[in-house]
């Protein structure tokens, strides 16, 4: 082992990223066990990565061998539920735990000088991540899928002035077809991960040079009173752990709660009951159905997307608009406005799966 | 204010027949007709029956134009004479009694059709006259159906339209208008339920909840145009027009050789006629409503073993279909993918069907036979469900293992991590 490390030491500068790896730490406070939810995304997405790989042998897109080659893989192949099953509990866990991140980091304030563009590369990894979502559940091109999309990218349509070309670009038409499950394949399978990879490579490079952050409540102790642990090996075995934890989490579900094909898509087809985006779009799609038809002379539609774009705006540009970063004094309209969009997000999501 | 109400009440049914009438002149273009019968003082309600549904009639699609089928000339604005009585061709209103020569003026006319409908038959006249309805008709009896009875008038659609009367989800209730009146067909002597038992049989069932427009309904058994009560001799073939085993089994059976000679009703002796239900092997029951003991009795010692023998295997058949069909259904609730067993147990369910089919040669032996496919498919239906629901075992074995395996190395990392931060 020592001669490999040796061989490597000769050609490049190993022993300055041991000296940085033994440098890392992670502080050591009440609020510690957030950490784990970087790690917890990142080992997800690693999931991701190596279940998609193992899907892609099998599958094929087409609007006449989609369904078929799913239909393949959870029934014939060798252990191919499993890999399916995977794939699909990880994609939804990762999102969720994403989320979880994402709201751990805005009360955590951990978006401050100098960790503005750690935040926005964070903000966009998710938006990808929900793009992998948005064009992975068609690809089994089953019933709901296909009106869930056919839903979903009316949505984008009603966008002004460029909503109708948005529309066409996503569906490759006017309809959803097999031209738009062709689409959504290759966005799925090569430009998000393309993109993905980028800027989560950024997000870990900030993160890296950056050090971790700790909440305004830590900063104002003094020195000696702070307590951290070495990020290698304690924190990452930590990490391990929990991934561990989590990958039997993901075994029990795919077990027991396996995502059901259900039946082919048919686009001549009435759409059936129940239509619904996938849980992380819910807000979104609940607030749009309880929009009056017309506010104030404007499409309710248009007015909630513009809203929602919005909303993006000024979450994604939280850093520059939360000016107390530099005092360590809490803000507490943005502790307000955490808290306003967190409950509104869980209200219309759980009216929606009852509505 | 009650000034006001009287005004209202008197515009408004002028502008509705305005909205409903308007429209319709506007689709019939300009023609002397429609001009002067829109302006006549007939009642609202004729207006609205003349021109109302105009728009949907094929024959206004086409291009006709009232004075295609009535004469007269349409050119001749404000003077009725012109228009009408002086025109050698205008024939007005036909009564009932020549209603169906005047719709054959163009119907029987291979030449005319062919210009709107060059694959339209044009035997419909014909056919009418020697139907019950034209035979009737042709005696003076008026209250028989002819053309526009079945497919109305002045709003005419295709017979494939499925708003057409005659469409075939529309046919049982076209009929039934005059067949199912008591009071209406008191006078012809013919019993009114046929329609209250076609709506329970096994085809009304497929007709109207399964919305099958495939299925037998009256003019299959009866015909179109030439509608008469088939004969007994012409039963099993009518009934032969869709089920074609069913009657060559029979007729080429000892059974159906002697239905011929004993000039029996062939199939309807057994399965009836309008309330025709699903059959099933309670038909062939020694007791109750087995239909056997309409002909036979408990004396006919061989008759009744070859029934026994027959509804046994239909028994056995079908018995190992439903446990198919539990085993499969057991696979499913545990979320298995089970649609290929699903073809096997469609499989088994044709192989029924034509057991049930073969039941018409009355031969036990070859009722055996014909069951065969069916037991396979089934068996190999019992056989998928059962490994995949020992697939669905194995998961969970394997989650157990996982889990086994898992377990201890959270437990190892964390006693190390323990470890590591004591020291």
């Amino acid at each position: 082992m020592s001669r490999i490390y040796d061989w490597f030491r000769d050609r490049f500068d190993l022993d300055a990223v041991a000296a940085f790896a033994k440098k890392k730490e992670v502080p050591l406070y009440r609020g510690t066990f957030l950490y784990y939810l970087g790690g917890i995304c990142l080992f997800l997405f690693g999931l991701q990565v190596l279940t998609g790989i193992l899907l892609l042998l099998y599958y094929q897109p087409g609007e006449n061998t989609a369904y078929e080659s799913m239909k393949t893989i959870i029934s014939r192949v060798e252990f191919g539920w499993l890999i399916r099953d995977i794939h699909g509990w990880s994609a939804n866990l990762l999102i969720f735990f994403a989320f979880l991140h994402m709201f751990s980091v805005f009360f955590g304030r951990a978006y401050r000088k100098p960790r503005e563009l750690t935040w926005m590369t964070g903000f966009i990894l998710l938006a990808l991540a929900m793009g992998f979502g948005f064009t992975g559940y068609l690809l089994p091109w089953n019933e709901l899928a296909y009106f869930a999309t056919r839903v979903g990218t009316n949505i984008p349509g009603s966008v002004p002035v460029v909503g109708g070309a948005l529309l066409k670009l996503l569906r490759a038409g006017d309809e959803v077809t097999g031209a738009t499950l062709t689409r959504f394949y290759g966005i799925h399978v090569s430009v998000l991960p393309a993109l993905f990879a980028g800027v989560l490579g950024l997000h870990l490079l900030l993160i890296q040079v950056l050090g971790m952050s700790v909440p305004p409540s830590q900063e104002r102790l003094p020195p000696e009173e702070r307590r951290s642990i070495r990020f290698f090996p304690n924190f990452f075995l930590r990490d391990v752990m929990v991934w561990l934890v989590i990958l039997n989490v993901i075994a029990v579900l795919a077990v027991f709660f396996p995502w059901e094909l259900g039946a082919k898509a048919d686009p001549l087809a009435p759409a059936p009951a129940g239509i619904r985006p996938e849980w992380y779009f819910m807000f979104t799609f609940q607030t749009l159905k309880l929009l009056p038809a017309h506010i104030l002379g404007v499409e309710g539609e248009v007015l909630g997307i513009l809203g929602f774009g919005l909303g993006g705006l000024i979450w994604f540009c939280i850093p520059f608009i939360d000016r107390w970063e530099g005092s360590h004094k809490v803000s507490r309209a943005i502790n307000v406005f955490g808290v306003v969009v967190v409950v509104y997000m869980i209200v219309m999501t759980i009216w929606g799966y009852l509505a | 204010m009650n000034r006001i109400r009287d005004a209202a009440r008197s515009v408004l049914p002028l502008l509705a027949t305005l909205a409903v009438v308007l429209p319709a002149q506007a689709a019939a273009g300009e023609d002397a007709c429609t001009d002067c019968h829109l302006g006549m003082d007939e009642s609202k309600e004729t207006q609205a029956r003349l021109f109302s549904h105009w728009a949907d009639d094929i024959h206004g699609q086409v291009g006709l134009s009232c004075a295609d089928c009535h004469g007269g000339n349409p050119e001749a604005f404000d003077d009725e004479d012109a228009a009408m009585w002086n025109v050698e061709n205008f024939t007005g209103a036909p009564e009932r009694t020549e209603i169906p020569s005047f719709c054959g003026r163009c119907h029987s006319d291979p030449a005319y059709m062919r210009r709107y409908q060059p694959e339209a038959a044009t035997d419909q006249e014909a056919q009418y006259w020697t139907s019950r309805h034209g035979l009737l008709l042709k005696e003076g009896q008026d209250k028989v159906a002819t053309c526009t009875d079945c497919h109305g008038v002045h709003g005419i659609r295709k017979t494939d339209s499925p708003l057409s009367p005659v469409y075939p989800l529309n046919v049982p209730e076209t009929c039934g208008r005059c067949h199912a009146d008591a009071a209406y067909m008191a006078e012809f002597g013919i019993p009114t339920d046929q329609l209250a038992k076609y709506r329970s049989s096994v085809h009304g069932v497929a007709l109207f909840e399964k919305r099958d427009t495939g299925v037998a309904t009256c003019n299959d058994c009866h015909g179109n145009h030439g509608a008469m009560p088939p004969s007994v001799k012409d039963i099993s073939k009518v009934c032969g027009t869709c089920h074609a085993t069913n009657q060559k089994l029979f007729e080429s059976s000892k059974l159906g050789q002697i239905f011929a000679d004993e000039e029996l009703r062939f199939c309807e002796e057994c399965h009836g006629k309008h309330g025709i239900q699903k059959p099933s092997e309670a038909m062939l029951a020694w007791e109750g409503d087995g239909v056997c003991l309409r002909c036979h009795t408990d004396a006919d010692t061989g008759p009744r073993e070859v029934a026994g023998a027959i509804a046994a295997s239909l028994g056995k058949l079908r018995s190992h279909l439903e446990e198919a069909r539990a085993e499969v259904q057991h696979a499913e609730e545990k979320g298995m993918e089970v649609s290929d067993l699903l073809l096997f147990l469609e499989e088994a369910h044709d192989g029924l069907v034509k057991t049930r089919t073969s039941v018409h040669t009355f031969d036990p032996a070859q009722v055996t036979r014909a069951a065969e496919p069916g037991h396979k498919a089934a068996q190999e239906a019992i056989e998928g469900a059962r490994a995949l629901v020992e697939n669905w075992v194995f998961k969970r074995k394997y989650l157990l293992v996982f889990t086994v395996l898992t377990l201890p190395l959270v437990l190892l990392t964390y006693l190390k991590v323990r470890q590591m931060e004591r020291s």
